[in-house]
């Protein structure tokens, strides 16, 4: 029988292939359902929020940052709560990392505000003295493409009935509703009307200047994500 | 059932199961030495060491043998 | 033609010799670059404050990894197979016109992929997903790349003289079926252009975006059992499959077991893909999938070392050869290497160890160690091996390759000592408590007390592109070297002074 396949090649591709998929047969696929139920407390990203999760991606901040607590003293006393699966539930995609470069970013929104993300991005080492992150000063005039985002929540509305437009329940009892636009003129309105509130906290006149306009500088966005991330 | 369950009992079939197929192999290669051509195993390392073009193959595939 | 008698073809061979150095000069600046810019953040600014966005650590990152792993190493695996491919099959690509022409299509074709992940990535296009960065549109033109190579490894085998199949085309058929399964399952996305808004506008937004079929914890978990899978069947598999044909042949030594090779390889393939779960220990995936991952990597060594044991003891006898051959050097340096990182990488899965490990610098040091000292010392053995043949030249010079024999590996020791004590001591004091119970450290000063170490890292890895420089001089001088006579590439490859 062993012999037979050595000289099979078609049979022995397939063999390869029976044995190396079994893991992932057993290991993965039954668990699918399961981990993406979503936590209670736990809303889909608005449009700005996912347009500056974007920007995140955009500019590989997972390569430094990771956005998992483990179950460990030291982790809860650093960044908060352990993560639960449930939390990541609209996450697509997933933004473990798989480096600390720096911290961790899970919970940023709980202890950093829109001023400080402003300074720490334009110079890093102005806020934390030692720091080896660049700096990003092109967020601040590179503008945030709206219209993906919204392309996305639809995607994920459509295809994994992600809940927007729909009451969400929140830790507190209450619910929480995340709108999306009904178009693309819609999703925008709502978007600035978002990026409004986040350039009111800002310092740059540049930025506060084009929100004003109607624009919506890659700064204000990447902001919103952070701040949301609680 | 439920999808645990199913789950650990796939999970200790199919390690079973390779696991014999694995240590028959083992048990097939050393206690017979030779494949069915009567090539001892040994030898396929030719392969690597007498692979000109002219060289005569390990074990030439004839004609009447099937493809694939 | 007619009248000539029949020889190997390796015009494909040659045209992926050629990306192998390219591209392994690219990835290896860049990882250069990336060393220095965590040693001295100034570096992030290289080519000034307007360049900035596409010289800075984060974007260039990306293109790093990429362009070692799909650029170097998939160029290394493509060159070796197209030239060990013919030979242990005794078949000639001059024998198919269909063939040659899928070589040279599957050349050009991943030439223009190359050209666009290089493009996309400093654009900043991505999915974010480690070593599957790529957005959809490239995705297919991966995947079309890789049936080309499916059908040029089968075609070949179809056509064959020799009846069996030699221990590394089994290695090379394997990368191919896990490469095709891995990836195809991680890059499932749905493009977001085809979404239609209340209003019925569609096509909205960028054309090339798209959005994870999986989510969070399943994300991680696909990705992962992809992650760590693609290093099996690009980092070890191919190259086990290069060393299982070169070292032998380069020294005239049977391979030691030959049976002990299949075995191992049906070992391997068996334990490989349990592992990949050892990058989510003590994440949000299952418990025991988790144990799974970190009890199977522990298994993995015996299958890995089996194969590595093999080679080293090809060599029975023959340490002589070691002493007098760079060539055979660069290969028991490798096989050395691959011991050493498949006891490092249990080791690290091992659920408290990974609890210090894991998101630090002494995960870095352990791919480097394997990627440097193990799949880059054997392709560039491979390429010294295959250059004399395909150019019917002598090696240019035996002792420039001693000298970046010795350069880099003193660049790969100086990167993964340094790696480990980096990472070690970050791994410690994010931990330390002070006796009330508060933690010792701030995060800033757990990357201060680094700059050292990356200093010395940067250091290493700029030994070993210099010796990588070295290289691909050597290679280039051979074309022009000593003509040789057949009978001198029986074995031991012919070098000039």
């Amino acid at each position: 029988m062993f012999h037979w396949l050595e000289k099979h090649p078609f049979f022995f591709a397939v063999g390869v292939f029976l044995v190396i998929s079994f893991a992932g047969l057993i290991e993965i696929l039954p668990n699918f359902a399961q981990a993406s139920r979503p936590v209670i407390g736990t809303a889909p990203y608005s449009t700005l929020e996912l347009a500056g999760r974007h920007v995140y991606i955009k500019n590989s901040c997972n390569a430094c940052h990771s956005q998992l607590i483990r179950p460990f003293k030291s982790e809860t006393d650093r960044y908060g709560h352990y993560s639960l699966s449930g939390e990541y539930a609209y996450d697509r995609p997933f933004l473990w990392g798989s480096k600390r470069t720096g911290p961790d970013l899970m919970r940023v929104g709980n202890y950093r505000t829109t001023d400080w993300h402003e300074n720490h991005m334009k110079n890093p080492a102005s806020v934390v003295p030692g720091s080896v992150m660049p700096a990003y000063r092109w967020l601040f005039t590179n503008n945030t493409d709206i219209n993906t985002a919204f392309a996305e929540q639809l995607t994920v509305a459509q295809h994994f009935s992600v809940p927007y437009n729909q009451p969400v329940p929140m830790k507190d009892g209450t619910t929480k509703v995340v709108k999306m636009g009904s178009s693309v003129a819609n999703a925008n309105a709502i978007a600035i009307e978002e990026a409004k509130v986040i350039a009111a906290d800002m310092r740059d006149q540049d930025v506060k200047d084009a929100v004003a306009r109607g624009e919506i500088p890659e700064i204000v966005a990447l902001i919103a994500y952070l701040n949301s991330l609680k | 059932m439920d999808i645990a369950q199913l789950q650990a009992y796939g999970y200790f079939i199919l390690t079973t199961l390779l696991v014999i197929a694995l240590y028959g192999y083992i048990y097939h290669l050393y206690s017979k030495k030779r494949d069915v051509d009567g090539v001892d195993y040994e030898n396929y390392s030719n392969m690597a060491l007498k692979d000109d073009i002219s060289d005569a193959p390990v074990s030439a595939k004839s004609h009447d043998d099937k493809e694939k | 033609m007619v009248n000539r008698p029949l020889e190997y073809d390796y015009t494909i061979t040659k045209m992926f010799m050629l990306t192998t150095i390219v591209l392994g000069i690219v990835g290896m600046l860049i990882g250069v670059i990336l060393a220095f810019q965590l040693a001295f953040p100034n570096v992030n600014l290289i080519f000034g404050e307007g360049l900035a966005e596409y010289t800075n650590f984060s974007r260039l990152r990306p293109l790093h990894t990429d362009a070692v792993i799909f650029g170097f190493t998939l160029s290394g695996i493509f060159a070796t197979w197209y030239y060990v491919g013919q030979r242990v099959l005794k078949v000639s690509m001059a024998e198919s016109a269909i063939l040659m022409f899928l070589g040279k299509l599957h050349f050009w074709l991943y030439l223009v992929v190359v050209a666009a992940v290089v493009v996309s990535l400093l654009a900043g296009v991505t999915t974010s997903k480690e070593y599957a960065e790529f957005e959809w549109p490239i995705d297919i033109a991966v995947v079309l790349v890789w049936v080309i190579f499916g059908a040029s490894i089968f075609g070949l085998i179809g056509i064959r003289r020799e009846k069996s199949l030699y221990i590394s085309v089994w290695y090379y058929i394997a990368t191919f079926i896990g490469i095709a399964m891995l990836y195809l399952f991680n890059n499932m996305e749905i493009p977001t252009m085809f979404a239609t808004s209340a209003a019925g506008e569609s096509g909205i937004g960028s054309w090339y975006h798209s959005v994870s079929m999986y989510s969070g914890t399943n994300d991680a978990l696909v990705q992962w059992w992809y992650g760590h899978n693609a290093v099996a069947f690009g980092f070890t598999v191919p190259i086990v499959a290069m060393i299982y044909y070169f070292l032998p042949k380069e020294s005239g030594q049977a391979i030691y077991s030959y049976k002990l090779s299949l075995l191992s390889f049906w070992g391997l393939m068996f334990v490989y893909l349990w592992a990949g779960g050892h990058h989510l220990l003590y994440s949000t995936v299952p418990d025991w999938m988790q144990t799974m991952g970190s009890i199977f990597s522990v298994i993995l060594i015996l299958p890995s070392w089996g194969s590595a044991i093999n080679m080293l003891l090809t060599m029975k006898g023959e340490w002589q050869q070691v002493a007098a051959s760079p060539l055979i050097k660069f290969m028991i340096l490798a096989s050395t290497f691959y011991m050493f990182s498949t006891l490092e990488g249990p080791i690290q899965a091992i659920k408290s160890v990974n609890a210090i490990a894991h998101f630090t610098d002494w995960i870095i040091g352990h791919v480097h160690d394997g990627v440097l000292g193990w799949v880059g010392f054997m392709i560039m053995a491979a390429l010294y091996h295959m250059a004399p043949r395909v150019f019917k030249r002598e090696i240019y010079s035996k002792s420039l390759m001693a000298a970046q024999f010795w350069i880099q590996t003193l660049g790969v020791v100086l990167y993964f000592t340094s790696m480990w004590i980096a990472g070690i001591t970050q791994g410690m004091m994010w931990r330390a408590h002070d006796e009330f119970g508060n933690l010792a450290y701030s995060f800033i000063d757990t990357v201060t007390v680094l700059h050292p170490y990356y200093t010395i890292r940067g250091v290493g890895g700029l030994l070993y592109l210099v010796g990588f420089l070295m290289f691909a001089y050597n290679i280039y001088k051979t074309m022009s070297a000593r003509p040789v006579e057949e009978h001198e590439l029986q074995n031991a490859s012919p070098m000039g002074a």
